[in-house]
């Protein structure tokens, strides 16, 4: 007992921001949510007790809880993959050691910094409408432009590009982790001929790993989230015909829309429970392609 | 608790200072002070302002604070103080929510002020009644409008459209549309889209001798009314005389953007309040005629209170909040900074107080809401619990209609279907 304070004391004096912040504000809301999520509640008259009624609801009469699973999966599933490649691909650039690479980082990281403004959605908004700039710049090459945000096909992919641009942050890591490779090991690649892919499957891969598995589970709970691009593109409404109706989204407007505070609660304990799977799924399957390099076999 | 210690603060410094001009702050010493919380824009708030500035002239002894928010949040925040049962003494009330909001007692009856300090004896009965649940005057009506369909004049005179505007017929749109687009060679559409308007469709089922919901709150509209109207505005689309389909899809566009205001069509369909509104971002000047009739049909529009002022149930001061209201409708000073900004006044003292000062787009709407009188039907009775959704599920589903992506008789099923369904988990 005494040797686990001993040990752990410095993370939890650096944690203690936190736990003050989540015991003082967020415990209580927490709570509350998970009360209300059993009761139908409209902010004006008292909660009722309903029981089960709100999950009941959701999975056996609710089309589009469906449809905002079906859209917010799909979101995932792309952006998470196209996210992380980016960002793996530029980091390595990067690291290939040119001078100027506080700049190239500081330039890279910008949108990040700037993705989860509202100021960005708008443009995005403005970028891919019917007369925006990019079928202006489609049109000069002779290509005629789809209207991309408001046809209920494209207009998924268009949030995913956004997320893409988004690369910075698990860039960075990458970044950092590129750099903890010992140099060593390619040298004696090259010695022994190894050409450049290989390098790449057989070194970098492998002892990257721990980060790209940092940075699969910070991403794909972020994406899961996703919300003010979303709200901003689709005017709050996840139009067209649902197509951008992120489960955040349907949850916002369930509760501040149609003031249903009960049933969006319900909405917001099952997509922790959603999270909380991935994530689990994440770490279980960890052990068979996760190795760490301090990790005795 | 830190409310009041701030506004008696206030108070105090502004008796100490005796000079501070800012509106919607206490001015002067106020020893009573109240709340009142409007939807607005730009104009609006400006107008509103001036008038609980003069009111706080008149009324050395009250305070009134103006809380304004886009109606876009209004309901979000408004449920949210009714949660923390901290209203404000007045607040502006829709017609569509007025019977939820007194259901839940939000509200508190204004009978026991008539003709003691809310004078509205001579006020237009009608539109007066559009504020009653159950008999109870729980809103006072502070404007009325009705449906519009606003037209570019130039363009329907360079059309050489001579249809009287007030009787004519879907088949007269029709036909106009199709002269417009032609005369300005494709350049200037017809009209805009209102496939996805349910306030139109709404009177289209009307002229169909239906109500949408009946008054035990129930969706009465069939799958038939939906297809017909969808079906009507897929031929206009496909004859090439309506807007484009990619702005129609984009729901709720600021008045800025509609046809009308840009020049991509010559028709738009707004409510009457908003005319002064529309010509204000319009390049040509605007017209108004009737949403067109069905040949044969019963009357699709009608005369509605587009705004009114109610009585919060956390309302401290009624004495006070009530000569504000009783001012708002009745002195001349107020009303005149009004003006018809929030629809047509329902006293006709102060209608005919107003006239000689109309600008002309204000008389247009005088003018209009007067030649509309005879061939307008009853006020429905408002809307159940859930009709925002079912508005929302009007718009998600017709985009699909607008694109072409689903036939127009399956989506018209679908939602029906799922208006009952919103209905039906709302009560």
């Amino acid at each position: 007992m005494k040797r686990f304070f001993a040990r752990n004391a410095p993370a939890y004096v650096f944690l203690l921001p936190w736990l003050i912040g989540f015991f003082l504000l967020a415990l209580g809301p927490i709570l509350a949510s998970l009360y209300l999520s059993f009761t139908r509640y409209d902010m004006v008259s008292a909660p009722r007790w309903i029981g089960w009624g709100n999950y009941e609801y959701m999975f056996t009469r609710d089309r589009r809880f469906w449809k905002a699973l079906e859209v917010t999966f799909t979101y995932v599933a792309l952006a998470v993959p196209a996210r992380l490649i980016m960002a793996l691909g530029v980091a390595m650039l990067l690291d290939k050691g040119l001078r100027t690479i506080g700049l190239y980082r500081a330039i890279f990281y910008l949108p990040s910094l700037l993705g989860a403004s509202i100021a960005i959605a708008i443009l995005w908004r403005q970028l891919f409408a019917a007369d925006g700039v990019v079928n202006q710049v489609l049109a000069m090459v002779g290509i005629q432009g789809a209207s991309w945000i408001t046809d209920p096909d494209t207009s998924l992919y268009t949030l995913v590009v956004l997320a893409m641009w988004q690369f910075g942050s698990p860039m960075l890591i990458f970044l950092a982790g590129l750099r903890g490779i010992p140099r060593d090991l390619y040298e004696a690649a090259e010695i022994d001929g190894t050409p450049g892919w290989r390098q790449f499957t057989r070194i970098t891969l492998p002892l990257l790993a721990p980060v790209i598995f940092f940075n699969l589970v910070l991403q794909t709970i972020d994406s899961f989230k996703t919300f003010s691009s979303a709200f901003i593109i689709s005017n709050g409404t996840g139009a067209p015909a649902d197509s951008l109706l992120f489960y955040t989204v349907y949850l916002f407007n369930e509760a501040f829309k149609f003031f249903r505070m009960g049933y969006a609660s319900a909405l917001a304990w099952f997509l922790l429970v959603i999270i909380a799977t991935f994530t689990a799924i994440a770490f279980f399957t960890s052990k068979y392609w996760v190795h760490y390099e301090n990790e005795r076999d | 608790m830190t409310r009041l210690t701030r506004r008696a603060l206030l108070g105090t410094m502004g008796a100490a200072a005796a000079a501070c001009a800012l509106p919607a702050m206490p001015a002067f010493a106020a020893d009573r002070s109240i709340r009142h919380y409007w939807w607005g824009n730009p104009e609006r708030d400006k107008r509103t302002f001036a008038v609980i500035d003069t009111f706080q002239k008149k009324n050395a002894g009250i305070a009134v604070s103006g809380e304004t928010i886009g109606w876009g949040d209004y309901w979000t925040k408004m449920a949210t103080q009714t949660a923390g049962r901290n209203m404000a003494d007045l607040v502006q009330m829709d017609y569509r929510f007025l019977f939820e909001y007194v259901n839940r007692g939000a509200l508190k009856p204004l009978d026991e002020f008539v003709g003691k300090s809310l004078m509205i004896a001579d006020f237009d009965k009608g539109p007066l009644d559009g504020g009653k649940v159950d008999g109870k005057l729980y809103a006072l009506n502070i404007g009325s409008n009705s449906q519009v369909m606003v037209h570019n004049k130039r363009a329907f005179q360079e059309a050489g459209i001579d249809a009287d505007l007030i009787n004519w017929t879907w088949d007269d749109f029709a036909k106009a549309c199709e002269k417009i687009t032609a005369k300005s060679g494709g350049k200037m559409k017809g009209s805009d889209d209102l496939s996805l308007m349910i306030e139109t469709f709404e009177s289209w089922v009307r002229q169909n001798g239906r109500e949408f919901y009946s008054p035990d709150g129930k969706v009465t509209a069939t799958a038939g009314d939906v297809t017909s109207w969808w079906q009507m505005w897929a031929d206009l689309r496909k004859a090439g005389v309506v807007r484009d389909k990619n702005k129609t899809v984009i729901l709720d566009p600021p008045i800025a953007e509609s046809g009308i205001a840009v020049g991509d069509t010559a028709m738009s369909h707004y409510w009457s309040n908003q005319l002064v509104g529309i010509q204000a971002v319009a390049k040509d000047k605007i017209g108004a005629a009737m949403v067109p009739h069905k040949a044969g049909g019963k009357p699709g529009q009608f005369i509605k209170p587009s705004m009114f002022l109610s009585l919060s149930r956390d309302a401290k001061d009624t004495g006070a909040a009530i000569a504000y209201m009783n001012a708002w409708v009745n002195d001349p000073d107020i009303t005149g900074i009004l003006g018809l900004e929030r629809g047509i006044p329902c006293s006709p003292k102060i209608r005919a107080a107003l006239a000689p000062k109309l600008t002309e787009v204000e008389k247009l709407s005088v003018d209009y809401f007067t030649a509309i009188q005879s061939k307008v039907g009853p006020l429905p009775v408002p809307a159940p619990k859930g009709a925002g959704e079912v508005r929302d599920a009007f718009m998600r589903i017709g985009t699909d209609v607008v694109l072409g992506k689903v036939e127009v008789a399956k989506a018209a099923g679908t939602f029906i279907e799922d208006a009952q369904a919103i209905i039906e988990r709302a009560q």
